[in-house]
């Protein structure tokens, strides 16, 4: 199922980026090569063959509403550069910032993640400040946007998994002194009458229930850092006990299925934001986030043991008819 | 009651590291354990682990970000937004029920903005935070978890953590509207 969800998430995604971007080009929010008057304000004056002037753009709020087809609050007052090119040409060019109407601001991003906005001045009288202007041709925004947030993901994913190394080793240390003085080998006769209907496969004193229960204590605090690599490690311990290297048990996807359910008993972040935003009582979730979070455990766990039973999931744990002699 | 539980548990959160710590080690001391070498043995791993997650991470990741980036969230809303509406959740809550299995920090952001546009202790604002607290990121763990021992056929672990994920938002539903109800 897995394949499915992420070709679709793929597939999907490039297409409605495609099809967005093409309605765009047909409706023109952006009004890409539509001229745009306004007024600049502006105290410069030059002499020489190419005049710079610097000014501020004036755009009516209900002009600028009408133009965009957007909904402006206030009068845009925008800081903006005029030049004058060799060729004659006359350029504008506005760097956004506090000034900068937000629409601007999106298409100054849409552009190209830019710092400020061009446009080409078809018509400028530095006598009354009068101007007439192409901004610059946005388009296909939703692509490029698609096209930047697949570089950056995949750098993101690097960056969460090696910033694991340093709890990782520290976990797994503390987990193999616990492994080795006998004490995860306790905790897990303690849990026993639990652990052998959740995981009825897995032998009732072996390493990874010891490290399941340590996970989900864990998780059940809170402790999200001490919670993964304790996860990683009873996955560990758990593929050890699988007869098919790189397919999922049912004993992983039950304790997988505990883990996404998201059991806590103080959800701190929430909490957190909660009181950061002036929550009169940001503890408020605590129950019903239990509530919640336990129905989620509670349907996942069924949903788990009812799906293992389907014969097509029982198949794919045979061990493949006939072995080929892959090389390790 | 509930000040008394929450604390309780405050108290447990910050206990619980250096108890482990303590514990452990303290516990392979008596039992002499040559506690420092089986540190060190066991930590040597943690690198490998770390590094075989990446590919997994790095599949799951940058699918999720086309999906977000596209805008392809509204699509799908728009199409679900009749089903919820009758069951009485507001159509505001629906990206962040969408995306909390999808994205733990994009969840956050909306539920966080959500927030602060409706209040914190609005019926809104208790059912997106209740919403957050109700589920955790499946897509991230799955690729982390079975990354982690190079499991490339996920049998059922998908398709059971979604319908857990489904029943998390659900049971938010009910019990926010029960309690804060409109």
């Amino acid at each position: 199922m897995l394949n499915y969800v992420w070709i679709s998430l793929l597939l999907i995604g490039i297409f409605t980026a495609a099809g967005r971007d093409i309605a765009d080009e047909v409706t023109n929010p952006y009004r890409n090569g539509v001229p745009l008057n306004a007024r600049i304000e502006h105290s410069s004056r030059s002499a020489s063959l190419h005049p710079t002037y610097d000014g501020v753009l004036l755009i009516p709020a209900s002009d600028f509403a009408a133009f965009y087809g957007v909904a402006q609050g206030s009068d845009v007052r925008q800081p903006v550069t005029v030049t004058t090119l060799a060729s004659g040409a006359m350029r504008l060019e506005a760097p956004v910032g506090d000034a900068t109407p937000g629409f601007w601001k999106e298409m100054a991003k849409a552009a190209g993640g830019k710092e400020r906005l061009e446009g080409s001045v078809t018509a400028f009288d530095p006598a009354t400040g009068n101007v007439t202007v192409v901004m610059e041709r946005v388009s296909f925004v939703k692509i490029r946007a698609v096209t930047k947030a697949a570089i950056e993901y995949a750098d993101v994913a690097v960056t969460i998994s090696l910033g694991l190394i340093g709890v990782m080793a520290l976990w797994l240390g503390i987990m193999k002194v616990g492994e080795a003085a006998g004490l995860l080998e306790a905790l897990t006769r303690l849990m026993t009458p639990v652990t052998k209907r959740l995981f009825p496969d897995v032998p009732p004193n072996h390493p990874a229930v010891g490290a399941m229960i340590m996970n989900i204590a864990a998780n059940m605090l809170g402790l999200n850092n001490a919670a993964t690599p304790l996860g990683l490690k009873a996955m560990e311990e758990l593929n050890k006990l699988s007869p098919k290297a790189g397919t999922a048990t049912n004993a992983m996807c039950t304790f997988l299925v505990i883990n996404t359910g998201g059991l806590v008993l103080i959800p701190a972040t929430a909490i957190a934001i909660r009181a950061g935003v002036g929550s009169a009582d940001p503890g408020i979730i605590i129950g019903t986030s239990i509530f919640g979070a336990g129905c989620a455990t509670a349907a996942g766990l069924v949903a788990v043991k009812l799906l293992q039973r389907l014969p097509r999931y029982k198949k794919e744990l045979e061990p493949d008819p006939a072995p080929e002699g892959k090389e390790a | 009651m509930a000040e008394l539980f929450r604390s309780v548990i405050n108290v447990m959160s910050a206990a619980a590291i250096p108890l482990f710590i303590l514990v452990f080690l303290g516990w392979g001391l008596v039992k002499k354990v040559k506690v420092y070498e089986v540190f060190v043995e066991g930590a040597k791993d943690g690198f490998n682990t770390a590094v075989r997650i990446i590919p997994y991470l790095v599949a799951m990741l940058f699918a999720i970000g086309i999906f977000r980036a596209s805008g392809a969230m509204d699509v799908v809303v728009a199409l679900l937004s009749p089903v919820t509406n009758l069951i009485g959740m507001p159509a505001e809550t629906l990206p962040l029920a969408l995306l909390r299995p999808l994205s733990g920090s994009g969840s956050m952001g909306l539920m966080t903005e959500l927030m602060k546009v409706h209040g914190p202790d609005s019926f809104i604002g208790v059912l997106a935070s209740t919403m957050y607290g109700s589920s955790e990121t499946t897509f991230y763990i799955l690729a982390v978890y079975f990354g982690s021992v190079g499991i490339k056929n996920t049998r059922h672990a998908l398709p059971a953590g979604l319908i857990a994920d489904l029943f998390g938002m659900l049971g938010a539903v009910f019990i926010v509207r029960i309690l804060f109800g409109v």
